[in-house]
């Protein structure tokens, strides 16, 4: 509960009161005012000062000085008249508090007043600062669009004054060409014009090449006709640069070349093969030798043994896959030609055919083996690559008529 | 404000839309006019002749031809007569006289495609020896005519038999500084820049840019050959110094990437051959100053001459539309002024200041 301060004094005038509160060792800062029309609190905690006036008085130009333990207020009043009282006299505790909610409001609502007029203000303030900006920087910008202006008008004009001189040239040769006509006509004519034309050129103003050019009457002869044969540089894949799987064909590339170069380790066992043997290019041509005549188990021989030399060419699988095929060593064919596929990447036009071989040996196999999906996968994997080829679409054809025969099989069943 | 004002500024002085695609555009030599070369939409030709006045172009004459019109060039004419060579989509030569243009002065069917390009020397008033045209086309010859020889081409550059044949997309003359030298350079779509020699009849120098060639400009057609700049695909162009050949490494070069896509045009200042503009196909054009090195040449490790490239910078640029520009002529009577055609069916006058003190 505040104590309430009754030790106030106050005096008035025909227009102002002056109430003196006495702050009770309070600082300044801890003195909390609502004032009002006719409603005065002065909060100094734990001490209160409340003063409900006796009659209204003008809150805008009323002041309070708080300092030296006192706090002074001066309150004109709205009405020019002596009070009786400085409070009013009742105890109705319901008309205080009717009266100290109303100050409290408009309290409340000048404050929110204020408040509202001061963001106005920087509002309009920012805006001002705003509009003077930018009106410096059209200046700026009117003043370079000038110069452009300035600059773009003198050089059209110098056109105009280029294109007169031009045509008042162009008369007078023609006047001159006129009276040369009249005077002597000899082939000195067309040099005059030349020259005067030349004027405007500014290139040449040496008087002997004019008559040089006077002097020379024939053009030189045609030229005796000729013919250069054209080469063009051989691409080794015929795209433009941008259009080119370039990162990766240069891989492939560089797969062939590492594959060339590859040479096993394992030499003691090989050495009592000859140079040739120790070749693999040789001894793939000996596969494909006892390939075409028959000689199957020859040919894998062979080829084994160019793995062995180098295990990275994936020709060596792939025929040696087809060999398997012929021998129905069918897991065989399957695992050396999907060897085959893994050396072939990356993918490139240039390994296209080799590609579609061994897929279509994978797939054989796979179909030999009777697992027909997946033969059906690969054979379609080289359709992809070769869209054009009959024999392929035939053959993917058939196995997909035996994949669903038997599924009806299978279904009826 | 002064050093971005005391740059070289390119200004659009006349902008004119037309009704139909212009491939190319050029000045007649001694005059403010210039002619369109196009095709309608209803796939015929167009010749298109403008005067600049007043600050507008004024058309002067149309006339419609038979077959599209792709290039042509005033090179090879004399400065009275002013022919226009051109060359057309179904291969055919014709120079026309402009005052009568419903005759050409000489036709011949000089390639069984499309001529890509034309270029012209001898007349003018520029260099010596006889007037010569040259051709270049889809089917991957190059040939050289003369209008006084009819249906025969003068030099005949064409694949070997059973060779792939590429597509010719720009030819140049240069070399021409006395009555039997001049030099052909010739620019195809797998990235080739062929050199021929007509004097000797002979393959001069080649190389291969990796990227297609679209344009190639010597920077004087009438001086022993200096520089040669050859611009590709993917927007990147090489300055090449063609003053020193070496045997094996041939000529050194700059190259200089912009424009972020292809440069159509290459075309030097007629009055300062190191300046020159790039016409590129996002619709900007570039201006350029080649700086010439300390040496030219230098002695390599076998005591051969070999050329040093100097340098190129950028001057100015300007985007005047988001269509390719395709083609690019300056004014060979004033400095600065030039013209240029786009594939958004304009035609723009450009004045290009400052270029004395560049």
């Amino acid at each position: 509960m505040p104590l309430h301060v009754t030790d106030y004094t106050w005096t008035q005038t025909d227009s102002t009161v002056h109430i003196s509160v006495p702050l009770k060792g309070a600082t300044a800062a801890g003195v909390d005012i609502v004032s009002t029309e006719e409603y005065l609190k002065v909060h100094f905690p734990p001490f209160l000062f409340e003063a409900f006036l006796f009659e209204p008085i003008d809150d805008d130009r009323s002041s309070a000085k708080v300092g030296n333990g006192v706090a002074v207020f001066t309150l004109p009043k709205k009405t020019h008249k002596v009070w009786e009282h400085l409070m009013i006299t009742t105890d109705d505790k319901e008309t205080k508090k009717e009266i100290r909610a109303r100050a409290l409001l408009t309290q409340e609502q000048k404050l929110s007043a204020e408040l509202k007029q001061k963001a106005e203000k920087r509002q309009a303030e920012k805006k001002y600062a705003l509009e003077t900006m930018m009106k410096l920087e059209k200046v700026e910008r009117d003043r370079i669009q000038q110069m452009k202006d300035a600059e773009r008008e003198k050089t059209t004009a110098e056109l105009a004054a280029w294109q007169l001189r031009q045509k008042q040239e162009a008369e007078k040769a023609q006047q001159n060409q006129n009276h040369q006509i009249q005077q002597n006509p000899d082939t000195k004519t067309p040099g005059s014009r030349q020259t005067d034309i030349r004027k405007n050129k500014q290139v040449h103003s040496d008087a002997e090449k004019k008559k040089k050019k006077k002097i020379r009457a024939q053009l030189p002869p045609p030229r005796t006709c000729g013919n250069i044969p054209v080469t063009f540089t051989p691409r080794v894949f015929p795209t433009a640069l941008r259009e080119s799987r370039v990162p990766e064909e240069e891989e492939w590339l560089k797969k062939q070349a590492e594959a060339r170069r590859a040479m096993s380790a394992e030499l003691e066992e090989l050495e009592d093969l000859t140079e040739e043997e120790r070749n693999p290019d040789w001894l793939k041509q000996k596969g494909d030798k006892c390939f075409s005549n028959g000689d199957y188990v020859g040919a894998v021989n062979a080829y084994t043994l160019g793995i062995r030399l180098n295990r990275k060419l994936p020709a060596l699988y792939s025929n040696r896959a087809a060999c398997h095929l012929k021998l129905r060593n069918l897991h065989k064919a399957i695992e050396d030609s999907s060897k085959a596929l893994d050396l072939l990447t990356p993918a490139v036009s240039a390994n296209a055919a080799a590609r579609v071989r061994a897929r279509v040996r994978r797939g054989s196999a796979f179909c030999q083996l009777e697992l027909y999906t997946e033969g059906l996968q690969d054979y379609e994997a080289a359709l992809k690559i070769e869209p054009h080829n009959e024999a392929l679409q035939r053959d993917a054809q058939i196995i997909r008529d035996i994949i669903q025969g038997s599924a009806e099989q299978n279904g009826t069943q | 404000m002064s050093s971005p004002l005391s740059k070289p500024q390119i200004i659009a002085h006349i902008q004119k839309s037309l009704n139909y695609t212009v491939f190319d555009s050029k000045w007649i030599p001694c005059s403010a006019k210039f002619v369109c070369l196009g095709n309608f939409a209803r796939g015929t030709g167009v010749l298109q002749i403008y005067e600049v006045q007043h600050g507008e172009a004024q058309l002067i004459k149309e006339v419609e031809k038979a077959k599209p019109i792709k290039c042509g060039t005033f090179g090879a004419s004399s400065l009275q007569q002013r022919h226009i060579a051109t060359g057309d989509f179904d291969g055919n030569l014709h120079i026309w006289n402009l005052e009568a243009l419903d005759v050409p002065v000489y036709t011949t069917k000089a390639h069984k495609e499309i001529v890509n390009s034309i270029d012209g020397v001898g007349g003018l008033g520029i260099g010596d020896g006889a007037p010569e045209i040259v051709t270049g086309s889809r089917d991957g010859t190059v040939k050289v005519w003369d209008p006084r020889q009819k249906d025969l081409p003068v030099a005949n550059m064409e694949p070997v038999e059973g060779e792939t044949k590429r597509d010719c997309w720009t030819v140049a003359f240069g070399h021409a500084f006395n009555d039997q030298d001049r030099c052909v350079c010739a620019g195809y779509d797998n990235g080739d820049i062929k050199l021929f020699d007509l004097r000797n009849m002979s393959l001069r120098w080649e190389t291969n840019i990796k990227n297609g060639v679209c344009c190639v400009e010597f920077d004087r057609k009438d001086i022993n050959m200096n520089k040669l700049v050859a611009t590709s695909l993917e927007g990147k162009f090489h300055v090449f110094d063609t003053r020193t050949q070496h045997p094996t490494k041939g000529f050194a070069s700059v190259s200089e990437k912009a424009h972020k896509a292809t440069i159509w045009q290459v075309r030097h200042l007629p009055q300062n051959r190191d300046i020159f503009m790039t016409a590129g196909g996002a619709g900007n054009l570039h201006l350029w100053k080649y700086e010439y090195p300390a040496q030219r040449s230098k002695k390599d490790s076998d005591g051969a001459d070999v050329g040093v490239a100097g340098s190129v910078s950028l001057l100015q640029n300007a985007t005047l539309s988001t269509q390719p520009i395709a083609s690019l002529d300056w004014s060979p009577d004033k400095q600065g002024l030039c013209v240029c055609s786009g594939f958004d069916q304009t035609v723009r006058v450009l004045i290009v200041t400052k270029l004395n003190v560049a």
